[in-house]
């Protein structure tokens, strides 16, 4: 296993690699660099500019500066907001995208395995039904939608909460129903899915057979079989939860990195494009490892060689 | 079987108890809304349209970061929050010459930074000197240009900076020499890119002249306005606290300015509507109508001093000639676009420079009149539209009605003058790139004032000026234009002014469609505020009234 | 994603009067009524926005028809789900858009479904190196910034509906390939398929005849599913201002301007919204329908 694991690690660096090889000439393709605003810079104040942050170099210079700062871990400073470096953005605005991740895959994961488990167990039923439906609502409503429709209803007409912001430990509550919703749905299903395949197997018809209860049979044997689709969907998933939603954290206000995938890069701010991809792209290698790690152990069947 | 029921039953109870828990711990329902709270503890809470790029006046100053410099710093003059008239700042008075060409400054002897050091001339003087210098490459550095040899400095024409025409005379009093008389100065003056810096406290964070330069994070900063920073969390939210060592701080009323960074138009205005804000200056189209109707008292809407318009790239073959573009702009219906589309009460615009832009309003306006317009496009050899090519109208993505305006353009050019026009939408820089290197038709555009004078509107479509991008080039529209920035006398300039607008609605490089307005909502407790056309907020005289309900 | 564990694809006996897994399956499905209500109401929806882009004038008014007079309008006789802002109306812009973002969904989903199974076959097949090179290029494409992608391919590619596909497309693959990768990793180690080997059969055969059918249910259900989300996977590139251009419409852009004024002009959001649920609701008990009838374990009861 440990041998595993190490040569997962090992295999990263080359795609860390690539990935950043291939994000730097991406952005350098697009039309429009970060000086361009509406009321254009002159002509000599765009060369200072540019000149100050090394953009006047040949390409290929600039491209082995940056490598040369990643492997010292210096993200480099922003272009939209002068006065501040990569590191200091992320290392500020991560926690926060953080929190609200873990906030919505605790909801994800409470409301969609509980709802899972018991429509498995009482199949075809209004046990069934009834969650299953809501969970379809959860993957058809978009978060652009949803979000504010939540806003609409409890923070504006019921006044419950605040319609955004991130201050109060009531600010979370609206933010992460909206991000989890989604993922509740899909693990409810995936979870329903997989808990009626393994209740359908022959193992467990055995330990009912033998007189095993309901609540035990579910636990302490269908558990490990029906948590596995959940388990690979939720590795890539994760990624992308915990460093944060753009949608979410612009309808609701919250200071989190999802954010800056998008509007760094409507903002061509280079260096923030290329932080925030290769701090994503770490996640998504390492989450990728646990849930292969996890799925290996729940099912011994797919040791690897 | 029954063992099952009872199990489903125990999760969904489990689950509901700690759903319960969960909200009541996290404090839900109705509390003092965090605006009455402001009331009470005189804490402005406003929306700001974005997060700042930076607090540093040289830097970098859009409107965003506009109105948080305006708590932190004071410039020499100060503008009346009603007619923008220029009224003592850091300057208790001052003098011109009688050629209009030296301006002498008598500062306050107890204006302060909030470090307790004293404000004086030779602070102005190396903000100044920072200012131009050209490896800051600040933005507004033009702003400084009807100084003597500003520009020479800022282009590294000349590198010694005793030769620029700014002085201080003693530590109170302030020289300026310009190359020309220039009567609007004034107004500029009002523009952050003319308020001080501590200099001193800039050398301890890094290079003056570089912009990365860490000395505005709260725990550095030092400014000489009626606030202090007190708090700055990127994209959550900045906190200015009144300074004591202001000079005025017993005329400052409010103690904080929360300002909240919100983007989203639909955000801010649902802030605004849960009681999270006093004031959201730009409320979402949609909602305007809206508010003026069954909440008149909660929105504020009033003229900005800036245009909508198209720029039309007139070197292209088939917008070469001029009556072309002229039929273009005589067949848009610009009421029924700010009636219907737009909605805020928008000004139909038929010249470039906002009506009455310091007293000046052009005489000569674009006629909407299709029956003409047909002809002059017959005239032009395109009768009835025949083989007129289809031409691409760029907008930029990102605002809604950038799209309907240009679908309404679309169509209306169909109608009337049977000609096709494909829409092109491009991500903002990729937009913006394409203005630049004027790869494109006819593209939409806006300009803001960035001071009262219509030169700041007609000094663009000069030949040299980098916001042309129209390739429009007309020497006699050059000359109209340079006389009036170096004459001293109103009337000369004004009617300089009317003659070059004149020729630039007769060419029509650009087509002019409304005036921007803005529609502010603002909650009935904040006081002494008033609407201006820069939208300038004055810190100093506004102040909160608790409701009485 | 669906982990159905594979089983032996016994072949039944060659006395007369048995069926084959296919008509087993496609029994199943019939009986399965949210399944059917899903495939007829798809159907449906399909036939109208077809007929509607033969035929755009239909309801009276093109989709681009601007009536700024009129505005928003709530639904009335003329206009029977209304008007949007720049008085255009609702249902011709909902038809013509429900055959775009249709047209979108079928055509990404071909595409991604096309490379990501192959891709993903040839890489739990083979295993090894071949395998780990080519799930590292996965996660390569997985972590490179979506919006970026789709700016550069506006910009070279210019505003059509190819370039929709092509984007959404590029995306939607790599975890089809995951998905297709595992299952074949976990069909071959099935015992039925060293049975096979041992008995000799050919490679060819085992793929075709042992492992495919093992494969076609999880990716079936897999691409009915991926469908939905290609739908709002475009919504969200609307969301942004990239995606369906005006002055086309789709379920994205409608749901997006709707979404924007939801309080003021209610209906402008819930009818595309419905429609939007219904067709998505529709895909999934239609997945849902098509993996019960595909479990290949229940075939013999």
């Amino acid at each position: 296993m440990l041998r595993f694991i190490a040569r997962r690690f090992l295999e990263a660096i080359p795609v860390l690699f690539i990935i950043a090889t291939a994000t730097f000439f991406m952005m350098r393709l697009a039309p429009g660099g970060p000086f361009d605003a509406e009321k254009q810079v002159s002509a000599e104040v765009r060369a200072r500019m540019e000149a100050h942050y090394g953009l006047d170099k040949p390409l290929f210079q600039q491209y082995l500066l940056q490598m040369k700062h990643l492997l010292q871990g210096n993200l480099g400073p922003s272009f939209k907001y002068p006065g501040r470096t990569v590191n200091e953005i992320i290392a500020d605005a991560f926690p926060v995208s953080l929190e609200l991740g873990c906030e919505a895959l605790a909801v994800a994961l409470v409301f969609g395995l509980a709802a899972g488990m018991v429509a498995a167990l009482k199949q075809n039923s209004a046990w069934d039904h009834v969650p299953m439906a809501l969970a379809m609502i959860g993957l058809c409503v978009p978060t652009f939608v949803m979000g504010p429709l939540l806003i609409s209803a409890f923070a504006l007409h019921l006044d419950w909460f605040n319609a955004a912001g991130w201050f109060f430990p009531r600010d979370r509550v609206l933010p992460a129903l909206t991000l989890g919703a989604y993922y509740a749905a899909y693990v409810a299903r995936l979870c329903r899915g997989g808990f009626l395949e393994v209740l359908n197997q022959d193992y467990i018809r055995t330990a009912r057979a033998k007189g095993a209860g309901g609540a035990r049979v579910l636990f302490k044997h269908a558990l490990r079989g029906g948590i596995l689709p959940v388990v690979s969907f939720l590795g890539p998933a994760v990624a992308g939860l915990l460093t944060g939603s753009f949608v979410v954290e612009t309808i609701f206000g919250v200071p989190g990195l999802g954010r800056y995938f998008v509007t760094a890069a409507f903002n061509r701010d280079y260096f923030m494009v290329m932080g925030s991809v290769l701090f994503y792209a770490c996640f998504v290698v390492v989450l990728n490892l646990v849930a292969d790690v996890a799925l290996v152990w729940l099912n011994p069947k797919l040791r690897f060689e | 079987m029954m063992n099952e029921s009872r199990v489903a039953r125990k999760v969904y109870l489990t689950l509901l108890t700690v759903c319960v828990v969960a909200l009541l711990a996290g404090g839900c329902g109705k509390r003092e809304t965090l605006a009455a709270i402001g009331d009470r503890t005189q804490e402005l809470r406003l929306n700001n349209e974005g997060e700042p790029a930076s607090l540093d006046p040289a830097v970098e100053i859009g409107n965003i970061e506009h109105s948080v410099i305006l708590a932190l710093f004071e410039g020499l003059i100060t503008a009346d929050p009603k007619d923008l008239s220029p009224r003592p700042g850091v300057a208790e008075s001052w003098k011109i010459s009688p050629d209009g060409k030296v301006y002498t400054f008598h500062l306050r002897k107890n204006g302060r930074w909030s470090n307790g050091e004293p404000v004086t001339a030779r602070d102005f003087v190396q903000t100044y000197h920072r200012m131009l210098t050209p490896s800051l490459g600040a933005q507004y550095s033009y702003m400084l240009y009807p100084v003597k040899n500003a520009e020479a400095f800022n282009l590294g024409k000349i590198t010694d900076f005793s030769r620029v025409g700014f002085k201080a005379l003693d530590d109170y009093t302030l020289e300026l020499t310009l190359h020309s008389p220039a009567p609007y100065l004034l107004s500029m003056m009002i523009h952050d890119s003319w308020f001080p810096v501590p200099i001193a406290v800039i050398k301890k964070h890094g290079a003056l002249d570089d912009r990365t330069n860490p000395w505005t994070k709260p725990e550095n900063f030092v400014g000489n306005g009626p606030f202090v920073l007190k708090e700055w969390r990127m994209n959550s939210h900045i906190l200015v606290e009144r300074s004591p060592t202001y000079w005025d701080a017993t005329n400052v009323r409010l103690n904080k300015i929360y300002f909240d960074p919100t983007e989203s138009l639909d955000t801010a205005e649902r802030m605004f509507r849960s009681g999270q804000l006093h004031s959201d200056p730009q409320a979402p189209p949609s909602k305007v109508a809206f508010y003026r109707k069954y909440k008149p008292n909660l929105i504020n809407v009033y003229p900005l001093l800036g245009t909508y318009f198209y720029k039309i790239h007139v070197t292209q073959p088939a917008l070469k000639d001029k009556r072309v573009r002229q039929a273009l702009a005589m067949t848009i219906d610009r009421h029924a676009m700010t009636e219907t589309i737009m909605r805020a009460g928008e000004e139909p615009a038929y010249f470039l420079t906002p009506p009455n832009t310091a007293g000046y309003t052009c005489q000569t306006k674009v006629r909407e009149d299709a029956a003409e317009a047909r002809q002059l496009l017959a005239e032009a050899g395109y009768p009835d539209g025949k083989n007129f090519p289809t031409v691409e109208v760029l907008f930029n993505t990102g605002v809604q009605y950038h799209k309907a305006i240009a679908e309404a353009l679309q169509e209306m050019w169909k109608k009337n003058l049977n000609i096709n026009i494909v829409l092109h939408n491009e991500e903002w820089k990729v937009y913006l790139d394409s203005l630049r290197r004027m790869d494109y038709s006819i593209g939409r555009a806006s300009w803001v004032g960035d001071y009262v004078d219509p030169s700041t509107f007609l000094d663009m479509f000069t030949t040299e000026n980098g916001n042309n991008e129209t390739g429009w080039s007309n020497a006699e529209y050059d000359r109209l234009v340079h006389l009036a920035s170096n004459t001293g006398d109103r009337a000369a300039r004004y009617d300089a002014y009317q003659k070059a607008e004149a020729i630039l609605l007769d060419e029509m490089p650009i087509i002019p469609i409304y005036f921007y307005t803005r529609p502010r909502l603002i909650q009935p407790s904040v006081r002494g505020w008033y609407p201006n056309v820069i939208d300038q907020y004055d810190f100093k005289s506004i102040y909160l009234v608790p409701e009485d309900n | 994603m669906i982990d159905s564990t594979p089983m032996a694809m016994v072949e039944p006996a060659e006395t007369g009067g048995g069926s084959s897994f296919w008509q087993d399956a496609w029994h199943r499905l019939w009986q399965n009524k949210l399944a059917i209500f899903g495939l007829a109401v798809l159907g449906a929806l399909a036939a109208l926005c077809f007929v509607a882009f033969l035929w755009p004038n239909i309801t009276g008014y093109s989709y681009e028809q601007q009536n700024l007079a009129l505005g928003p309008a709530p639904p009335n006789r003329l206009h029977w789900l209304g008007t949007d802002p720049l008085g255009r109306d609702l249902l011709a812009r909902l038809l013509y858009g429900g055959g775009i973002s249709l047209t979108v969904g079928l055509c990404a989903t071909a595409v991604s479904l096309t490379i990501g199974v192959i891709y993903g076959a040839i890489a739990g097949f083979a295993g090894g190196k071949l395998d780990m090179v080519l799930m590292r290029t996965v996660d390569i494409l997985y972590a490179l910034p979506f919006a970026i992608f789709v700016i550069l391919l506006m910009v070279f590619f210019g505003q059509n509906f190819i370039l929709l596909f092509v984007a959404i497309g590029a995306v939607e693959w790599l975890t089809m390939a995951r998905i297709v990768r595992g299952q074949v990793m976990a069909v071959k180690r099935q015992e039925f398929v060293e049975a096979a080997h041992a008995l000799g059969l050919k490679r060819g055969r085992i793929i075709f005849r042992h492992i495919v059918p093992n494969l076609l249910g999880p990716i079936i259900v897999y691409a009915t599913l991926t469908v939905p989300e290609v739908i709002l996977l475009e919504s969200f590139l609307s969301f942004l201002g990239l995606g369906v251009q005006p002055p086309h419409s789709s379920w994205g852009v409608l749901i997006k301007e709707g979404a924007e004024v939801m309080e003021e002009y209610p209906w402008l959001l819930m009818y595309p919204g419905a429609v939007m649920a219904l067709t998505l609701f529709s895909l999934n008990f239609l997945g849902d329908g098509l993996r019960d009838a595909l479990d290949v374990r229940g075939s013999k009861d």
